[in-house]
């Protein structure tokens, strides 16, 4: 694109970028350490993870101050409008991922003070997807790629599935051995913020469509984590819900997997 | 630094220079013009008194006044003023509202300038050879009529630059409600260029008052009073320059009151025309 | 441009009136002198909407305004070619009356030109000319404009002073109800606030917002938060031509074409 007549535009517009980009970055290190920690059980690093938070705090209001300025004193248009508007929403994602990372450090450490469960082989693979989106999305807005944006929501459905399943595995252990639920619901809802981050990648990503198509991407996404679903324990085949073919095919049988 | 602080001030230097020049060339002009004035006033405030508006020029070394002068001379500028005048705001209006942008436009006003500052006394030898010589008598009305020559080329240029100011914004917002061309030039134009247009004509009365050279052609002058238009009549100029070249005393101090009420007058209509002017401007402002 | 109109009904059911066309340029071109000024303009006006008028300077956009009620022809040498159809009929035919036209369609200037005369008569001047009116008809006829020009409460205790006396802002306003007076259908503003201060402007825009309700409305401005704030439909020009029209709120927060997107964005001008 080219550039704007009063260069200090360009500089501002630059720097919100540049700053949504610093903020990525600190989330998805700090995801990646959060899941560090708690795999090594080490709890100082967990609090390292957790005040490290702040920063990413900080960028966000860094980038929430400089959206009002340049709404009151550039009065952007177009894309521009697009571009600023959708940097106070990814920043806002941002920082939910890493309040999400914090909190994961913050159960490694409660995880710590019992003794330790058999290791969860779907919680690493979940982080990685999730990081995974994380990092391909944050490209996406650095190269304003639309279609690389939209390919991040996709997999969003993949994460979803993961964390389905994950659950049930959990909900297995917890009925084996009720031993062991209060750490299982630690790791239940460190599960649940990685598939949070997920839906915060896949914000970012319309964000992304948004900024360059202007407006929000076409087709509904897939939907697969039905955990959360009214009744989503007793669904059955028959309720077939309205969102899209692929969710209602793909519906477990979550019914049989409860033991009543 | 040293450099373009020298820079500067040879600027500084320079500029006083042309600072003292120019002002020296100023108070050069002002020098003569405040000493024709002052030579002006001096001796002619002492030749005013009550007669000189009372009685007729009188033969030389004798008492008199410039009656018949001040008259015939209001008579032939109103009456060039009333020829010229209409004459010359009708061709302005032509040329600001109707031929701006032609080649006609153009080409009118490239003459009207030549005749604004063509030498009056060729215009009194045309109006001789056009009106004196087939009449074969010098008359007020030739005299008019050389005056309104001059008058008309002032009042053309003064009535279009005058239209051609008020801005074309208003002109397009008048024929924008759908009032035809003429009556916007008559009911609105007009009242936007009026302080114009009637400064025009005072400066073109201000400058035929001292006129001398097209009346000795044509309307001469006269010992008596007269306002028959058909005969010569005397005028303020004409006897001025007649007095002033006599070699009688009285009749110089008459030509000295005559260049003095002539002065004052060219004054008064020269304040009144800024005057106008002003308010016009500060008016439109 | 049926497209448009389409996507304007779809996107505005609520007002639940389809929209007419009050003004169609067809393939309207412009010249003076060498000058192409217009080129191939076709578009539409919709009948009491507020279309802006957008684009860089010389792009066309006070041309094809000055168009639409004729008010080049006082110029020699400027020709304009195509067809402007006021209700289905040609304006630019030699048959159209000029006359008839300008009272149809009113036109307020970018500096505001108050007739040397009184606040009164400036408004009565051009009823004058059309209608013959009583006394007591054009006192109504002049408070009523006043009233719609949102002007009546600050001038009508001194509707015989000049005009000239008025804020600038007041001027405007006044050239405003000067227009209205004549009842016309289009109202045509060529960039009508360039030369006043923000509350000045502010008045003039709420003015354009009242005014919608009874008449057509064509804005040229400079100002693109103007046509904004104040417009349902945009068209941006550049170059004598037209080179994208829609509604106003796609045009600024979404347009379609790449140039439209560089001039509102300030990436060119």
């Amino acid at each position: 694109m080219t550039e704007h007549l009063l260069k200090k535009y360009d500089d501002d517009l630059q720097r919100l970028t540049g700053e949504i980009l610093r903020m990525g970055d600190l989330a998805a290190t700090q995801m990646a350490a959060a899941i560090e920690v708690l795999e090594q059980r080490d709890s100082a690093a967990a609090r390292l993870v957790i005040a490290e938070d702040r920063a990413i705090d900080s960028l966000e209001h860094d980038v929430g101050h400089d959206v009002v300025r340049l709404l009151a004193l550039r009065q952007p248009m177009a894309r521009d409008l697009r571009e600023i508007l959708a940097s106070l929403r990814i920043a806002s994602d941002i920082e939910r991922i890493g309040d999400y990372a914090a909190n994961a450090a913050k159960r490694s450490i409660a995880l710590n003070e019992s003794p330790a469960i058999a290791p969860v082989p779907g919680l690493a693979a979940l982080a990685r997807v999730a990081g995974e989106m994380l990092r391909e999305v944050l490209i996406a807005y650095r190269d304003r790629d639309a279609e690389r944006a939209l390919a991040v929501r996709a997999r969003d459905a993949e994460l979803d599935a993961m964390y389905t399943s994950l659950f049930r595995e959990l909900l297995t252990y917890m009925a084996e051995d009720p031993r062991s639920i209060s750490s299982s619901i630690h790791v239940l809802f460190i599960a649940k913020n990685l598939e949070r981050v997920g839906d915060h990648a896949t914000n970012i990503a319309e964000n992304i469509w948004f900024i360059v198509h202007g407006e929000q991407p076409g087709e509904e996404r897939e939907k697969r984590d039905f955990t959360t679903r009214p009744n989503a324990l007793a669904v059955t085949q028959t309720e077939k819900p309205s969102r899209g073919p692929a969710g209602s095919a793909s519906m477990p049988p979550m019914a049989q997997m409860m033991p009543v | 630094m040293s450099e373009s602080s020298n820079l500067h001030r040879w600027r500084a230097i320079k500029n006083q220079i042309a600072l003292v020049l120019s002002g020296a060339a100023a108070l050069f002009g002002l020098f003569w013009l405040t000493w024709i004035l002052w030579t002006t006033l001096s001796r002619g405030i002492g030749a005013i008194n009550w007669a000189l508006f009372t009685q007729m020029t009188p033969p030389p070394n004798e008492e008199g006044g410039l009656l018949n002068a001040f008259a015939g001379s209001a008579v032939m500028c109103l009456m060039a003023i009333a020829i010229g005048a209409p004459i010359g705001v009708a061709a302005g209006t032509y040329l600001a509202e109707y031929a701006n942008f032609r080649k006609i436009g153009h080409t009118i006003r490239f003459v009207n300038d030549i005749l604004l500052s063509a030498p009056s006394i060729v215009l009194g030898l045309f109006v001789y050879t056009l009106v004196v010589a087939t009449t074969g008598q010098f008359s007020a009305i030739a005299g008019s009529i050389a005056l309104a020559l001059i008058v008309l080329p002032v009042v053309v240029r003064t009535t279009d630059d005058m239209l051609r100011l008020v801005p074309s914004q208003m002109r397009e917002a008048a024929l924008s409600l759908g009032v035809p061309q003429w009556k916007v030039t008559v009911q609105i134009l007009y009242r936007g260029a009026l302080g114009g247009i009637v400064t025009g004509v005072l400066l073109a009365l201000a400058r035929i008052s001292g006129e001398t050279a097209p009346l000795l052609f044509t309307a001469f002058s006269s010992q008596y009073w007269s306002l028959d238009l058909t005969q010569p009549m005397s005028n303020v100029p004409v006897v001025v320059f007649q007095y002033a070249a006599s070699p009688y005393e009285s009749w110089q101090q008459l030509a000295w009151a005559g260049a003095f009420m002539l002065t004052m007058f060219v004054l008064v209509l020269g304040i009144c025309a800024r005057l106008i002017l002003l308010r016009n401007r500060i008016a439109n402002e | 441009m049926s497209d448009l109109r389409l996507a304007v009904n779809a996107a505005a059911p609520a007002t639940g009136e389809a929209l007419t066309n009050k003004l169609v340029a067809r393939k309207l071109g412009f010249r003076y002198g060498d000058t192409q000024a217009l080129r191939d303009v076709s578009i539409d006006i919709p009948e009491r909407r507020v279309t802006a008028l957008i684009g860089p300077s010389g792009c066309g956009k006070s041309t094809l305004l000055r168009v639409f009620n004729r008010i080049y022809a006082i110029y020699p040498k400027q020709v304009a070619d195509g067809e402007v159809l006021l209700d289905g009929e040609n304006i630019l035919g030699p048959k159209y009356p000029l006359s008839r036209l300008r009272s149809k369609i009113g036109m307020v200037f970018q500096k505001p030109v108050p007739f040397p005369m009184s606040i009164y008569e400036n408004v009565a001047y051009a009823i004058r000319h059309h209608e013959k009116l009583t006394r007591t008809q054009m006192d109504e006829r002049v408070e009523e404009a006043l009233q719609q020009a949102a002007l009546w409460t600050e001038v009508k205790d001194k509707l015989k002073r000049s005009a000239l006396g008025l804020s600038g802002g007041q001027q405007q306003r006044l050239c405003i109800a000067r227009a209205i007076a004549l009842h016309p259908e289009v109202l045509l503003l060529d960039e009508p606030t360039s030369a006043l201060d923000p509350i000045a402007t502010g008045k003039i825009e709420q003015l354009v917002a009242d005014l919608k309700a009874r008449y057509t409305i064509v804005i040229v401005t400079h100002n693109m938060q103007q046509a904004a704030r104040c417009s349902d439909f945009t068209a941006f020009m550049y170059l004598g031509e037209l080179i994208e029209h829609g509604i106003t709120e796609k045009m600024f927060t979404n347009p379609g074409k790449q140039q439209t997107e560089d001039y509102i964005t300030g990436r060119f001008g």
